[in-house]
């Protein structure tokens, strides 16, 4: 393979943190992978797990879901519930064989354009290296939609 | 007596004195290994109890029965331990009071069944400190110990053949007294979340938003892998999350009424080891 394998990465982030984390991040002018679609929602307490499988089923080689450090929500506890939901679901993702590398959580925040840039390049990285996610790639075709990602 | 016969009396008293308008538990079944849930409500037909090894359905989900608690009268029914502690996450989930749920307590363990003392929820506390306890020491199961041990890919493929042969009845989620949504997400189109089709993907989809939906309130007391005719090993699943809730917050659910879900609620100091 001559060209580079290109991941598309889905980020839901809460928009009071992490979004504002990315925003400072391009208004600093820092360089990070356009394979990130970020999707922005009022807080991680508002980031459905179905979200997550619904950015796979669209065929998403990897997902990051991020949010304000935990005592920083703008909901006060918000990030508690999610990180409950996120333990959770991530040991069931693992247990279902979804391989770690595609999944990840993070906490940045809105004075964080570093760590958001730094880590976007990191995920974008790591899952350049696993390649497509093609066994879940397989079982899209199978129900004959077109990934529309 | 045996126990069936001490049951069988006791239910008779239950009915004829009018403390209970109905008794839940368990008959005769289409094979002789095979019970199925008896409603009785006439002194009468207490003869129609049977309780035995065979009687492994968790009844609570009857309970649910739209109507049937409304009028504030009580039913008997048929549980054991798992049974008290889905009755106990019913009320904590406000689907019903305990208070109107009179307990026929009974263990089984290999051929002897036991009945277990004491006739409400709160009864069986102590039990229910030590099964928690003992879950805690429950030697790992085999299938799943192999599991954890493969790569990633290895057990992605194990349940692409697991889930390949799920057919969407969702006798699974029927089968689930936790599972009492009026409207289950996966039959929601407006979005749809989880494709409805049964083809593989979809299938895996809806497995998982299983799984995770009863994180913390399933008691594994196996009415869903017994009604899957697929035989998909949903108990691993199950177990899985048990494991998970229990490691992680120290969360064994079912110990009374009060408790907290424990996805509904938080600690400030939750274990993160893998939050970037
Ligand atoms: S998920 Fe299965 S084992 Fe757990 S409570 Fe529901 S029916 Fe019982
Ligand atoms: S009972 Fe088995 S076949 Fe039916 S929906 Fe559930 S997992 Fe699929």
């Amino acid at each position: 393979m001559s060209e580079v394998f290109e991941p598309k990465i889905v980020a839901f982030v809460c928009t009071y943190c992490t979004y504002a984390g990315a925003d400072l991040a391009g208004t600093s002018r820092l360089k990070y992978p356009s394979n990130v679609r970020i999707v922005r929602l009022p807080c991680t307490g508002r980031i459905s797990p179905m979200f997550i499988l619904k950015a796979l089923q669209k065929g998403a080689d990897g997902v990051l879901v991020s949010g304000c450090h935990p005592g920083d929500c703008h909901f006060d506890h918000g990030n508690y519930h999610a990180r409950r939901r996120w333990t959770v679901f991530n040991s069931l993702l693992q247990f279902a064989g979804v391989p770690e590398e595609r999944v990840k959580f993070s906490w940045i925040s809105a004075a964080e354009g570093i760590k958001f840039a730094e880590l976007i390049r990191e995920i974008t990285e790591d899952i350049r290296k696993i390649g497509p996610f093609e066994e879940y790639h397989k079982l899209i075709a199978e129900t004959g939609s077109a990934a529309p990602l | 007596m045996s126990i069936q016969e001490h049951y069988r009396s006791r239910a008779k008293e239950l009915l004829s004195s009018g403390t209970v308008k109905m008794v839940i538990g368990y008959g005769t079944g289409s094979t002789p290994d095979r019970r199925r849930p008896v409603f009785i409500t006439s002194p009468d037909e207490t003869d129609r109890l049977v309780l035995d090894k065979a009687c492994r359905t968790n009844l609570s989900g009857y309970l649910l029965r739209e109507g049937l608690l409304s009028d504030q009268k009580q039913v008997a029914v048929f549980f054991n331990l798992d049974g008290v502690r889905s009755l106990n996450i019913l009320a904590a989930e406000s689907q019903l009071e305990t208070a109107q749920v009179l307990v026929l307590g009974f263990r089984i363990e290999g051929e002897e069944v036991t009945a277990l003392q004491g006739e409400r929820a709160a009864d069986f506390k102590s039990l229910i400190a030590a099964a928690k306890e003992q879950r805690k020491s429950q030697p790992p199961h085999e299938l799943q110990e192999k599991l954890e041990a493969m790569t990633p890919k290895e057990r992605f493929s194990f349940w692409e053949a697991e889930f390949s042969r799920c057919i969407k009845c969702y006798a699974c989620r029927q089968a689930c007294p936790m599972c009492w949504c009026r409207r289950c997400v996966v039959d929601n189109n407006q979005p749809q979340w989880v494709n409805t089709s049964s083809h593989t993907l979809g299938n895996l989809e809806w497995n998982l938003l299983r799984a995770f939906h009863l994180a913390g309130r399933c008691v594994e007391c196996g009415n869903c892998s017994r009604a899957c005719p697929a035989d998909i090993p949903l108990h691993l699943l199950n177990r899985r999350m048990s494991d998970e809730v229990q490691g992680s917050f120290d969360h064994y659910p079912g110990m009374d009424e009060a408790q907290e879900p424990v996805l509904a609620s938080f600690r400030k100091d939750d274990p993160e080891t893998f939050i970037l």
